[in-house]
């Protein structure tokens, strides 16, 4: 993990705008701009393929977090009591085989986005390394006016 | 049902005292909200802290950046934890698959005023679940239950063992997936949404048209499906298309050990979950099969249902219709019975977001000349009820039924459940 943390450039200035949340995902992953749908489909596990080589891994932050908050309210439009039985029941009906994959701070998610092939995540905006891919939301960068994580 | 509706009084106060306390709590855990969120922001910003002082302790121009790899390093994967590689498709490093296991059961306490119902307390059904993902594309579900029951012969206490779902499924892509095994039949709603998990939905009980131990809608399905999901121009179709064995010779039991004879169900499920209003499922399913009873006699059957659902709780609303016809193999009159519900929830806000009452009306027709139903009495009637969310994971549910059975005077009952996940 400090190998891989040695590695991360400075942040992207232009996005560097503390309070607005950034979609990350690997280099590689085919995803440039999606639609708000788009990016919900993903992290409600309705999507979980990039393409038919590469899984969808969604990297999701604890409770409590402030990225959290805002992704539960503007994507997942749920509490944090119907986030839980969401993937519970999503999990039963064996439409996934597990829940997002918790992580803990903004550091964690952006080092095992960079590791995990395919993996998503998110994480404020202003401290997303330069190897990792920002996704455009309705063609909008976090910092932009209309952006809807925020 | 009068002697019974103090104790069913007492119960509740009883257990409503016992989760006043997590209630009186409320602010203690708001301040450590407060302390943990300040704490997270303190991470970050030590982490944002440490990177800015490694960069600037080995500069490393932008242009030898090394491009992402499409796959971590070795080490690299060796340091996440085993449940994200697995979750990521990277079982070759683990030496088993991962199996994970939750649950799911409920206590009852149930009061009618029906002759002959003997009202106390039961115990609902012990259900385990499993997921094992065994490579990035190949899954495996299994669903097991034990239900108490009084044997019928020797009337003693049992708990049988019944495998609910066993299923192997192939994902090639979100567009297809191939799947093998015991299902519950994905032909309306309920049954494949609750599945037997009663934490899960809001009410203390199914509808009588997907009843477990019921007979309306096949609630198993033995065989193959081939499902997937289409974006459609945002209207999000998925289907699910099947072919297995048919109804058993007893016609709420799902043909396991093989068909009773040589016609294969079939079904057609079709949903959509339109981007444009987020929470709404529409869909439409077809079921066909041959029935051979056990005396012989062999009937078609067709079954069509319809549903619409808002999945959110504010409101909650899942509407269902069924029509399944029968017509004798050899001859004879072609019967369609029907039954339909709607249901009404409303998880209500700010510091009363635990409770969530709801209403459901369900309504039954069988005809008489419906020889495979002739052994099941429809049932209609409205169910009014609470639900308590007590923490995350355990719900309270008082209910109140009034249902009639044609023939039979109207019954009147409140049920008391505690359902739970762990």
């Amino acid at each position: 993990m400090l190998a891989l943390a040695l590695l991360l450039p400075a942040v992207r200035p232009a996005e560097a705008r503390s309070g607005d949340v950034a979609v990350v995902v690997r280099a590689d992953v085919p995803a440039e701009n999606l639609s708000l749908a788009d990016i919900r489909k993903l992290f409600m596990g309705d999507r979980q393929f990039w393409n038919s080589n590469q899984r969808v891994t969604l990297l999701v932050r604890a409770p409590v977090a402030a990225e959290r908050e805002v992704v539960l309210k503007v994507i997942y439009q749920m509490s944090e009591a119907q986030f839980r039985q969401y993937w519970i029941s999503k999990v039963f009906r064996a439409e996934a085989a597990s829940g997002p994959k918790i992580v803990h701070s903004n550091q964690m998610a952006l080092d095992l986005v960079g590791a995990i092939p395919g993996s998503i995540t998110f994480a404020d905006s202003s401290s997303v390394p330069k190897n990792l891919k920002v996704v455009k939301i309705n063609g909008l960068l976090p910092g932009e006016k209309g952006y809807p994580l925020r | 049902m009068r002697s019974y509706l103090p104790v069913v009084c007492v119960w509740c106060a009883a257990s409503f005292a016992g989760v006043a306390a997590p209630a009186l709590r409320a602010q203690e855990a708001t301040s450590q909200s407060e302390l943990i969120r300040a704490l997270l922001e303190r991470i970050d910003k030590l982490e944002r802290r440490v990177s800015e002082l490694e960069s600037q302790a080995a500069p490393q121009p932008r242009a030898a950046l090394p491009a992402p790899a499409p796959e971590p390093p070795r080490e690299v994967v060796e340091t996440i934890p085993a449940s994200v590689l697995q979750i990521a498709g990277h079982q070759e490093h683990i030496t088993a698959p991962g199996l994970r296991m939750s649950g799911f059961t409920d206590f009852n306490f149930s009061a009618t005023d029906r002759q002959g119902d003997i009202s106390g307390f039961n115990e609902g059904q012990f259900i385990l679940h499993f997921t094992s993902p065994l490579t990035q594309k190949v899954t495996v579900f299994g669903e097991v239950s034990m239900t108490a029951r009084r044997n019928a012969v020797t009337g003693a206490s049992e708990f049988p063992v019944e495998v609910e779902r066993a299923i192997v499924r192939f994902d090639q892509n979100d567009r297809l997936k191939i799947s093998f095994g015991r299902y519950h039949t994905p032909i309306n709603y309920w049954n494949t949404a609750f599945h037997h998990g009663l934490w899960l939905q809001t009410t203390t009980a199914r509808p009588r048209m997907t009843q477990f131990g019921g007979v309306f809608i096949p609630n198993h399905f033995v065989g193959s499906l081939i499902e997937g999901a289409l974006p459609a121009a945002g209207l999000n179709l998925n289907y699910n298309v099947g072919l297995g064995n048919g109804r058993g010779s007893l016609v709420g039991q799902a043909g396991d050990f093989g068909d009773n004879n040589n016609f294969r169900a079939s079904l057609v499920n079709l949903f959509v979950k339109p981007d444009r209003f987020f929470g709404l499922r529409v869909g439409a399913s077809a079921y066909r099969d041959k029935i051979t009873l056990l005396g012989g006699r062999e009937f078609r059957e067709w079954i069509t249902s319809g549903n619409i659902v808002w999945t959110k709780e504010s409101p909650e609303f899942i509407a269902e219709f069924a029509n399944v016809n029968h017509k004798p193999v050899d001859g004879g009159l072609s019967t369609n019975s029907q039954a339909w519900y709607v249901q009404a929830a409303y998880r209500l806000p700010g510091a009363a977001n635990l409770w969530k009452p709801y209403y459901r009306y369900e309504h039954m027709r069988i005809p008489l000349a419906d020889i495979p139903f002739q052994n099941f009495p429809p049932i209609s009637g409205s169910v009014l009820g609470m639900r308590y969310d007590i923490s995350q994971f355990v719900a309270l549910k008082l209910e109140y039924r009034n249902q009639r059975t044609p023939g039979q005077p109207r019954m009147n009952g409140a049920f008391v459940q505690s359902s739970f996940t762990f």
